[in-house]
């Protein structure tokens, strides 16, 4: 009955693991410090006098603050951030909103801009027309308005460059791999458009004229993508799995450098 | 079976083990690419695979019935159909499975930080593909390796290993054969650091007198695998964060 | 919780509430009852094919049933969580501590063994389910009787039990289990608790052992962390306490079959007495009226004495963190009194209770239900056991007239009460009389 067939094998690659001497790198359970003059941030506990991990990954300390960054963990908001989210139930004036997140996000109706643009009161026909701006299975950009005190986040859609994305492809990355920039919508010069949401969910799309979007966003727009911005979008798609693979962080230059590389590859058949 | 020794004179075991010595264990994480967190673990010839969701929001029936300030755990115990000897008929449902299912959920009810995630889910799934003893044991492990590759905040490492009884002499990890011959068996799960007991199953007969010193060295298997398991973590941290760190 | 260690119902932490064992007419069936739990366990056979890897042996099948009348947050149907643990603790007590002979039920080799079959009925939830259901289905077990086979050839005849006597299940040892609960991670520890106190409790160990202290299974869960001497510390006062309970199983079978012998009263009918059932309402109320008053004032001077002794025993040190409690175990019955020299007292006292057993035997034949107190004197309990002894003694005076009805009553707390102090004359001389 016994097979010898293992799939556990330790393959390190060797290429990536460089001799600088590492960070502080614990696991669940180790004491960090038993110093009492520090403070408690994420991924630590205090248990008589002493922190300790709760997570696996490395210390960061700020000041009198010691936290743990696990390598990989689901979406931790804040307040500001850009995200990317897909609709998952429409509700009571909100809707339910999927951002990787420990628990769904809440877009109020409110907190949408509504076709035409203009400020008005939401009325009972918006409510019935919910459906209509966005319905289950939508894709939307939003930014993280507010933080709940049970750690389900508010999103809001309130400026123009936010809303329904209509044509592109959604990669999901790590989210501590998504690096914080001032912005994360950038035009890139090889034709598409990237949107780097923190929770790790990325958008690649083709670049479309300024003016035809961004018009309260719920418009889809369904034209015909041409071969060439196809073969961008699938390469850039590309770049960023094999960036996320190697663990490297994901911004404009990053991406476009190895969109770069990747260039003397080109695309075949078999 | 008659006839068999489960220890020979000389002091060894049925596999050419030592009373005192552990399986060969290897393990990996990050072995899904969709789910949160991963591993895969072999005891010897026992081989789990475990994968971890969430947190995330409160899904499906059974969570209806969660407290609503703390995560709710979900677990799902699973035996391959072709784990066995012979075939099982039902991977999953059956008495021992649910069973299993449910100490799995309590050991792990103690362990994990669930005050953090209110109005939140954490599932925990175990296949178990190969089992050849410690089925137990060696699902809590995958298990706290993938909870681990989750990112999910827990006390501590949660380490499970059985311990016997045979001829006066206490045997460390026991596998099938020794498991299935009327010996008694005891199944503990420690927090390795402070050595608490997380869940404790006893089956068979055994002296009273004899737990302490059975209890003493399933707990000392316990430690023992603890070791084996930080460093594969800390390998796989090293492998997974220098990258990061020489970018940042 | 209090500083005196007492709970909701006056019991110490280490104390049983009421065991009560009871049989029916048939055999193998057999009533339980701990507090206000109530559970039932019968036996039945069947002639089946052996498995194919065990073909000497016979099966034994455990199933724990918990109906809707238990409580009403059991669903009928599916087995609940709660319902698949219950089973599975049976079934690893009973059939994996191989207490049950099972190679005595082949009748032949391969083709037909007997399959035993046990069900374990909760009629009333009020906690510590486990314990009533092990105590019932290994008393069930050992009552039973199975039909006699003769074996010719190919042929197999089962004779009635009119024309052979019925055989006893080989019963290797009986295994009971004890539960412990867990209150603020372990700091807090609780012998028996009741459906309110598994309500609340961080966590649960259940011991089963039998008399020899051989451990059969051990089960430790909840979301709490324990240490290792807390755990040995359970196994210690399980030991004691299934000393006492296996005690109490054979006092009850033995008692039983004289009953079953002398053509007495037996069987569940016997136990539905009017006399009991109504002893809380007696008729002769002014007598009742009078006898609890003092011994009302009785049993507290008695709690009183109890913590007296208490705070001077050196053995004893009620501290919260039962860590730091000495290797001594806690013993059954008696609250008040919590004495930790164990071993001496507790084998006089049971000298003492079989004495006045006997005693009782002999004079007192009214209700057919064993019951002997192992709960704690709170002025409740005490006033249970007056109208109890009242009614002995009153019916024993019309004895003559009632003939030998089949009865035991063991009065344990009378007893420990006697054996406590200088014995309260009134109520023994009744009992005596």
């Amino acid at each position: 009955m016994a097979l010898e067939i293992h799939l556990a094998t330790s393959r390190v690659q060797k290429d990536l693991v460089s001799n600088e001497d590492p960070k502080h790198i614990v696991t669940p359970g180790e004491v960090i410090t038993a110093d009492s003059g520090f403070m408690r941030g994420h991924g630590t506990y205090m248990e008589d006098d002493k922190l300790y991990a709760s997570v696996a990954g490395c210390v960061e300390r700020v000041n009198k603050l010691i936290c743990v960054k696990p390598v990989k963990s689901r979406y931790n908001g804040e307040v500001g951030d850009v995200v990317i989210g897909r609709i998952l139930q429409v509700g009571q004036r909100r809707w339910k909103v999927d951002i990787h997140s420990r628990q769904d996000a809440i877009l109020m109706l409110s907190a949408v801009n509504l076709p035409g643009g203009e400020l008005r009161r939401r009325s009972e026909e918006d409510e019935r027309m919910m459906r209509d701006y966005l319905a289950e299975g939508d894709i939307i950009s939003a930014e993280v308005q507010a933080i709940f005190s049970d750690g389900a986040l508010s999103l809001h859609t309130r400026s123009l460059k936010y809303g329904k994305l209509s044509q592109g492809t959604l990669v999901h990355v790590a989210p501590s791999l998504v690096k914080r920039r001032k912005t994360h919508f950038h035009n890139l010069p090889c034709g598409a458009s990237i949107i780097l949401g923190n929770n790790g969910y990325v958008w690649i799309c083709p670049t479309v004229n300024e003016d035809t979007d961004h018009t309260g966003g719920f418009i889809e727009n369904t034209e015909p993508v041409s071969l060439a911005d196809r073969e961008v979008v699938a390469r850039l798609h590309n770049c960023v799995i094999a960036l996320a693979q190697h663990r490297m962080m994901l911004y404009d230059t990053s991406i476009l450098y190895t969109f770069e590389a990747s260039l003397k590859y080109q695309v075949s058949s078999a | 079976m008659a006839g068999m020794e489960l220890l020979s004179d000389e002091g060894f075991r049925i596999d050419g083990r030592r009373p005192n010595e552990l399986r060969r264990i290897q393990c990996r994480m990050g072995v899904f690419a969709q789910a949160d967190g991963s591993a895969y673990i072999e005891h010897g010839n026992t081989k789990v695979l475990a994968a971890v969701y969430g947190p995330h929001d409160i899904q499906g029936s059974k969570g209806r019935a969660a407290v609503h300030d703390i995560a709710f755990i979900n677990c799902q115990y699973s035996m391959a159909t072709f784990s066995t000897g012979e075939r099982k008929q039902r991977p999953r449902g059956d008495r021992k499975s649910q069973e299993m299912t449910h100490h799995l959920k309590q050991t792990f009810d103690g362990a994990i930080l669930t005050h953090l995630y209110p109005h939140s889910q954490i599932d925990i799934y175990v296949e178990v593909l190969q089992s050849d003893g410690g089925n137990y044991c060696a699902s809590v492990n995958a298990a706290t390796l993938a909870l681990i590759d989750a990112g999910i905040p827990m006390k501590d490492y949660v380490c499970a290993c059985s311990a016997s009884f045979i001829d006066e002499t206490p045997l460390m990890d026991i596998n099938y054969t020794e498991e299935s011959s009327a010996t008694p068996q005891l199944i503990v799960s420690i927090l390795p650091k402070s050595e608490h007991l997380v869940f404790v199953e006893m089956n068979s007969r055994l002296h009273e007198d004899q737990l302490s010193r059975v209890l003493d060295i399933a707990v000392k298997g316990c430690s023992d695998i603890y070791h084996i398991l930080d460093r594969a973590v800390k390998e796989h941290l090293m492998e997974a964060s220098i990258p990061l760190s020489s970018d940042t | 919780m209090g500083v005196n260690f007492q709970r909701l119902d006056g019991r110490g932490t280490y104390d049983y509430r009421k065991i009560t064992i009871t049989f029916g007419i048939d055999r193998g069936c057999c009533h339980v009852q701990i507090g206000d739990t109530r559970v039932m366990a019968q036996v039945s056979c069947e002639v089946t094919t052996p498995k194919q890897t065990r073909p000497n042996e016979g099966l034994l099948y455990v199933n724990a049933e918990l109906s809707p009348m238990a409580a009403p947050h059991f669903e009928a149907g599916r087995p609940s969580q709660q319902g698949v643990e219950l089973g599975r603790c049976l079934e690893r007590c009973l059939k994996e501590s191989r207490c049950i002979d099972t190679e005595s039920l082949c009748i032949m080799s391969g083709m037909k063994v007997w399959a035993i079959r046990v069900d374990v009925h909760v009629l009333n939830h009020d906690g510590n389910l486990i314990d009533a259901c092990s105590m019932a289905a290994i008393t069930a077990l050992t009552h039973f009787r199975r039909p006699d086979v003769t074996v010719s050839g190919e042929e197999v005849t089962i004779l009635s039990v009119e024309d052979q006597d019925p055989i006893a299940l080989g019963v290797h040892h009986m295994p009971i289990c004890v539960s412990f609960a867990f209150f603020h991670q372990g700091k807090y520890l609780l012998v028996d608790p009741n459906e309110m106190e598994e309500r609340v409790m961080d966590g649960k160990m259940v011991i089963g052992m039998n008399k020899h202290r051989e451990l059969v299974t051990l089960q430790l869960t909840g979301s709490m962390l324990l240490h290792k001497d807390q755990v040995l510390r359970c196994t210690q006062i399980a030991s004691t306490k299934v000393q006492e309970m296996t005690k109490l199983i054979e006092e009850a079978l033995k008692n039983d079959v004289h009953e079953r012998a002398t053509g007495g009263q037996f069987g569940s009918a016997s136990s539905q007495d009017p006399s009991h059932v109504t002893s809380h309402v007696t008729t002769e109320k002014t007598m009742e009226e009078v006898d609890t008053e003092a011994l009302r004032e009785l049993a507290r001077e008695t709690v009183l004495k109890g913590r007296e002794t208490d705070r001077e025993s050196p053995g004893m040190t009620r501290a919260p963190d039962i860590t730091l409690l000495g290797k001594q175990t806690g013993r059954i019955g008696e609250g008040g009194l919590s004495s930790w020299d164990v071993e001496d007292i507790e084998e006089s006292e049971e000298d003492d209770v079989e004495m006045i057993a006997d005693t009782n035997v002999k004079v007192v034949r009214e209700t057919s239900h064993i019951s002997k107190c192992l709960g704690i004197d709170s002025s409740e309990d005490s006033e249970e056991d007056v109208t109890e002894t009242l009614a002995a003694h009153h019916l024993g005076v019309h004895e003559s007239s009632r003939g030998a009805s089949g009865d035991t009553t063991i009065d344990l707390t009378t007893a420990l009460n006697q054996q406590k102090r200088p014995a309260p004359g009134r109520e023994r001389g009744k009992v005596k009389r």
